[in-house]
């Protein structure tokens, strides 16, 4: 017959201080679940964000002008190569680019749908900065289709003003659709060529098109080959840093901060459920603590029966097995229950609060399952090597 | 299989005491088989020779070996092995644990590594006179019935050497007897030896050494 525990369980006094191990579980629940809740909260403002965050692996992409004051109006107030390569050097600085512009005039015309026609302004920018870029947004010589980037903005100033002008709406979709004639005239040359728009940008605020084209139109139509640029784009871990907003100052530079604000409100709400979530680990080593001062209590009222059980030949190591066994399926079922809450709230909030918005799911993400899981065994292993040590420490 | 003492004397006697005694201080090794009989009067550390040699105390110099190896070098799982397997004790306390039934008791033991089947602690406890006890609370038995429960947890193992401390303290003669003849049974079946501590010599323990401690 193998050797059974079930002879020594009754040697065992763990139904003394029943609320001490309450408590405990209690903790480690409440705890359990508000590390679980932070999570999925985490995972929830990702999904919800991911399709409007401006920020891109981390980073705030803002536009910098130089500062247009009585004293400076009427000079060259544009970014020459040197000034770039200065914000490049920046430690604060990731990276700079200029936003090209034509030097040419450009008139554009939107067709049957949008019957009116308009002067505009197009611009050229690197394409690690734009957030949005297809693989059809190259252009080369000879091409008379021109890919455009819009600006999400842009496209919702016009959806403002166009009933007013008798003008019908134009959804992103449409927008996509439009056959739009761009005239651009110069100096040396006239052209006249049909443009796409291939996508939108919440980032920049301007009519994007491929560098390759920009250059060459500047320089065929109106035979300029300049580098200054009026606005340059640059990549930057914090738009709000001190050091970045001293520099600017210093410098004379203005930044057009709106685009950062909400990269801002998601950091700011994704720092308090991270602040939530490391007070939920908190909560666990604290009820952790409770259980062991707990175990030890069992241990200490048990001492005699155990010590007897060592010296008539137990094994300390069978008798820590076991013992902590006994505390398995307490940890499994305050784990599992505060994770069928954490289920709960996530499908009442999705439900209730996000009334079933797509971009979310009713059910926990994979991620919160895992973190059950470790929870459970990290509770386990540290019980085990809890009840190891006293009994080490009996025999 | 041998279980040696070499210069053993516990940290709280004094150096002199090796003189008057034949264990304190001396090189001895019990082989199995043998019946050693220690006769010591109170205050000449019995107990503490018993518990040096089970292993569950070290406050001594010298060296206790079981074989070739030298216990003080055993960490508490071969401590288990070894209490399990070769050497099994009465302790003049009893240690047993009093809120568990008699029955309950010896099963603890037995079961640890069987050397006999359930009903032999039946006919054990039986042929010691407390057959009827075995469903009682081991609290609530006398000092003679606690001892004799002792004995018979002792005997459920299988063991090389039999240490016993003062294990009649409690009997009158002819329970003693009954008990010494189970115990030289149980031993003979496994030519474990008996190493026999009391306060003086007992005629039906058929020794054959006789140490004074």
């Amino acid at each position: 017959m193998p050797l059974t525990y079930k002879t020594i369980k009754p040697l065992l006094l763990t139904g003394t201080n029943a609320a001490s191990r309450w408590f405990s579980y209690i903790g480690l629940g409440i705890g359990v679940l508000l590390l679980l809740s932070s999570l999925q909260m985490f995972f929830n403002i990702q999904s919800l964000l991911k399709k409007t965050s401006i920020r891109k692996n981390g980073f705030d992409y803002v536009s910098v002008t130089k500062l247009i004051t009585n004293d400076n109006m009427g000079q060259d107030n544009r970014f020459g190569p040197a000034d770039v390569e200065e914000l490049k050097q920046q430690p604060f600085i990731e990276d700079a680019a200029p936003l090209l512009s034509n030097k040419f005039e450009v008139v554009a015309s939107g067709g049957e749908v949008i019957p009116i026609s308009s002067d505009i302004f197009i611009e050229a920018l690197d394409h690690s900065f734009i957030d949005t870029v297809p693989p059809s947004f190259t252009w080369s010589e000879g091409q008379m289709v021109v890919p455009v980037i819009f600006s999400s903005d842009f496209l919702e100033m016009y959806n403002v003003f166009a009933p007013s002008y008798g003008l019908s709406q134009v959804s992103t979709a449409t927008a996509g659709n439009l056959s739009i004639t761009l005239r651009c005239e110069g100096k040396l040359e006239q052209q006249t060529f049909r443009a796409n728009i291939v996508a939108f940008s919440d980032r920049v605020n301007s009519v994007l098109v491929p560098a390759s084209f920009l250059g060459w139109a500047n320089k065929t139509l109106e035979g300029v080959d300049d580098t200054k640029a009026s606005r340059v784009f640059i990549k930057t871990k914090d738009a709000n840093s001190n050091d970045l907003l001293s520099f600017l100052e210093q410098k004379n530079y203005r930044v057009n901060k709106d685009k950062t604000a909400f990269g801002r409100s998601k950091q700011i709400l994704q720092g308090i459920i991270t602040g939530l979530g490391v007070f939920g680990i908190l909560v666990i080593v604290l009820a952790l603590m409770l259980f062991s001062f707990y175990l030890q209590l069992v241990i200490a009222r048990s001492k005699d029966s155990l010590q007897l059980l060592l010296t008539l030949g137990y094994s300390p190591s069978w008798l820590s097995k076991n013992v902590a066994r006994q505390f398995i399926p307490v940890y499994i079922l305050v784990v599992l229950f505060a994770l069928l809450l954490t289920q709960g709230m996530q499908w009442l909030f999705h439900h209730f609060v996000m009334y079933d918005r797509p971009e979310l799911s009713s059910i926990l993400h994979w991620s919160i399952m895992v973190i059950a899981l470790l929870l459970i065994i990290l509770s386990v292993i540290t019980n085990f090597r809890m009840v190891r040590k006293l009994l080490y420490r009996l025999s | 299989m041998q279980l040696q003492l070499q210069q053993l004397l516990p940290v709280y006697f004094e150096e002199s005491r090796k003189a008057s005694s034949e264990i304190w201080g001396k090189d001895l090794a019990f082989s199995k088989g043998e019946m050693i009989k220690i006769v010591a009067p109170s205050g000449s550390g019995k107990t503490s020779l018993m518990h040096f040699m089970y292993g569950m105390r070290k406050e001594y110099t010298g060296v206790v070996k079981y074989g070739d190896k030298n216990i003080s070098q055993f960490n508490a799982e071969d401590f288990a092995l070894h209490r399990s397997n070769h050497i099994s004790i009465v302790f003049q306390d009893l240690r047993l644990f009093p809120e568990q039934t008699v029955l309950e008791n010896l099963e603890i033991k037995r079961q640890l590594n069987p050397y006999h089947s359930k009903e032999k602690i039946q006919y054990m406890a039986s042929r010691l006179g407390i057959g009827d006890k075995l469903q009682s609370k081991a609290r609530i038995c006398s000092y003679g019935e606690q001892q004799r429960v002792a004995i018979i947890r002792s005997l459920l193992q299988p063991f090389d050497f039999l240490l016993l401390d003062e294990p009649f303290s409690h009997l009158d003669n002819e329970n003693s007897q009954k008990a010494m003849e189970l115990m030289l049974e149980e031993s003979r079946e496994r030519n474990a030896c008996i190493v026999f501590a009391d306060l003086e010599r007992i005629d039906y323990f058929p020794f054959t050494r006789l140490f004074h401690l």
